[in-house]
């Protein structure tokens, strides 16, 4: 029954209709024989059961964009920087920063995936980037900035490699940086992973992107296409795979 | 009859082929007029104040549709000249929008091109509050609060004040909480700025601001303002009250009941 166990207690992946992880304050058990199943799951002091009737089927824990919770209220992540970047015209950049992780729990079978329960541990917050009359509401998260690789606990955030080039021809300041979560393209493995890219095209106009492939990491549910398959079509792929931060980036 | 028939069909002695053509040439036109607002408001950003790329883009937009859907009459057979000559555009809309079906039906298409109104949005026209369900091509319908659905012909939608609680991402909401005067009223404003850090929908930005707003008969009022998203914005608004008041009694500040002091002669 305990799937996962072993030295490294992993949360991620791919389970049985059996499972009971715990880790971090965090418990995720599916119990039961036959048909019936219950899903328990806690997360600090929240606890959440649930019913499950299934013959065959799999529980998929992977992360989610940042946006599902207390309820989905927005589609765009903030993440500020705890220092201002300045870049110069011309300059492309590597850096990586961190980005608060959701935990979904799927079900799934050949047909179809389900989303089950999604949780956090982090603390929820939302800002609005641009003026009140126009402007987007949003997951807000702040960051330090790393050359390297930094450690995180996979139940708390998730690694951002950003790219930033410097289109314009003067240098700019970078503050905070905004993405549209509905082409959030997440991967894991011990933890979860982003890779972006920002392009400043103007003094206080810029555009971000996800990338569509990471070397040695599995590819996280898509949640909005886990939601949108059974109406058969692709949000993701409707839209634009690029946001425009219109607004600046102080 | 085949679908060659059906095209050369005549509705009000224009060709169905020719009204196809005419309603395409309007969906190109709004395209491109859209284009051309999207890269105006990029392309001059950065250059001039927001206010005037917003006017500048508008007004593109508008001029563009307007000049398309003239030129575009010609498709189904109405000659701009021949218009003038009748007494020009604008005499025949005010002709038309006097009778009362016309009328609704024109503020119906003007609706659904100015937009002021959506599908699920909080409204108030009127006296009348709550959520659009429906605009139709003469009437437009609002499902109050309370679950009564009113209609309301487009003609007085369009011309009435309308207030539109869900055009913009956030809202803002206001309390007004007394305290004593024998209270500290920093301690009483860094209690409230704690509780609303904790909520996740009090929006980090646009900040919320507390201050003492006055100095009243039993009380000193602390002014709370709040930003939240406007589609929580209710719940937010009808949560937090309670949480501030319990927040300052467990930290020993009181909301006062009304009080007077008397001084009694010797």
């Amino acid at each position: 029954m305990a799937i996962n166990s072993g030295r490294q207690i992993k949360m991620f992946g791919v389970y049985g209709l059996n499972l009971n992880i715990e880790k971090g304050g965090v418990k995720i058990e599916v119990s039961g024989g036959g048909r019936e199943k219950n899903y328990f799951r806690k997360a600090g002091d929240e606890v959440i059961e649930k019913k499950i009737y299934a013959n065959n089927g799999e529980i998929i824990i992977s992360p989610v964009p940042p946006v599902n919770l207390p309820i989905h209220a927005s589609n765009h992540l903030m993440i500020e920087f705890d220092k201002s970047i300045f870049v110069e015209p011309g300059v492309e950049e590597k850096i990586f920063i961190k980005f608060p992780v959701e935990i979904g729990v799927f079900l799934s079978d050949e047909k179809d995936i389900e989303p089950l329960d999604i949780f956090t541990k982090t603390k929820l917050k939302y800002t609005l980037y641009g003026r009140p009359e126009d402007g987007f509401v949003c997951r807000w998260w702040r960051s330090e900035i790393y050359k390297e690789i930094p450690n995180v606990d996979e139940l708390y955030e998730g690694i951002m490699e950003l790219k930033i080039k410097n289109s314009y021809s003067e240098w700019t300041e970078i503050n905070k940086i905004v993405f549209n979560t509905l082409t959030m393209k997440i991967f894991y493995k011990n933890h979860a992973y982003c890779s972006a890219n920002l392009e400043i095209i103007k003094k206080s106009m810029g555009k971000t992107s996800f990338n569509e492939k990471v070397e040695g990491m599995n590819e996280a549910i898509d949640l909005y296409l886990a939601k949108s398959r059974k109406l058969g079509i692709s949000l993701a792929k409707e839209i634009g795979r690029e946001f425009f931060m219109e607004r600046g980036f102080k | 009859m085949t679908i060659w028939d059906i095209f050369k069909y005549k509705i009000a002695g224009i060709e169905v082929e020719a009204i196809l053509k005419f309603i395409g040439a309007i969906l190109i036109i709004v395209i491109i007029a859209k284009i051309v607002r999207t890269n105006i408001r990029r392309g001059l950003k950065d250059k001039l104040p927001d206010p005037t790329v917003k006017n500048i883009e508008r007004f593109s937009y508008y001029v563009i549709i307007i000049i398309g859907f003239i030129a575009s009459l010609s498709i189904i057979g109405i000659s701009l000249s021949g218009l003038l000559v009748a007494g020009g555009i604008l005499g025949i809309v005010i002709g038309f929008a006097s009778q009362t079906v016309v009328s609704n039906f024109l503020s119906g298409i003007f609706l659904i091109i100015e937009r002021p109104i959506g599908i699920g949005d909080a409204i108030k026209i009127e006296d009348v509050e709550g959520i659009v369900e429906e605009i139709k091509i003469l009437s437009t319908t609002i499902r109050t609060w309370d679950g009564v659905y009113a209609r309301f012909p487009n003609e007085k939608v369009f011309t009435s004040k309308i207030y539109n609680y869900y055009s913009s991402p956030v809202r803002r909401f206001e309390y007004k909480i007394g305290i004593r005067y024998s209270d500290d009223a920093n301690k009483a404003i860094e209690i409230i700025k704690r509780v609303l850090d904790e909520h996740p929908f009090v929006l980090k930005e646009p900040a919320p601001v507390i201050f003492v707003d006055e100095l009243g008969e039993s009380s000193v009022n602390l002014s709370v303002r709040i930003w939240a998203p406007s589609n929580v914005w209710f719940s937010v608004k009808t949560e937090m009250l309670w949480k501030l008041k319990v927040a300052l009694e467990k930290e020993g500040i009181q909301v006062p009941f009304p009080q007077r002091v008397i001084w009694m002669a010797k």
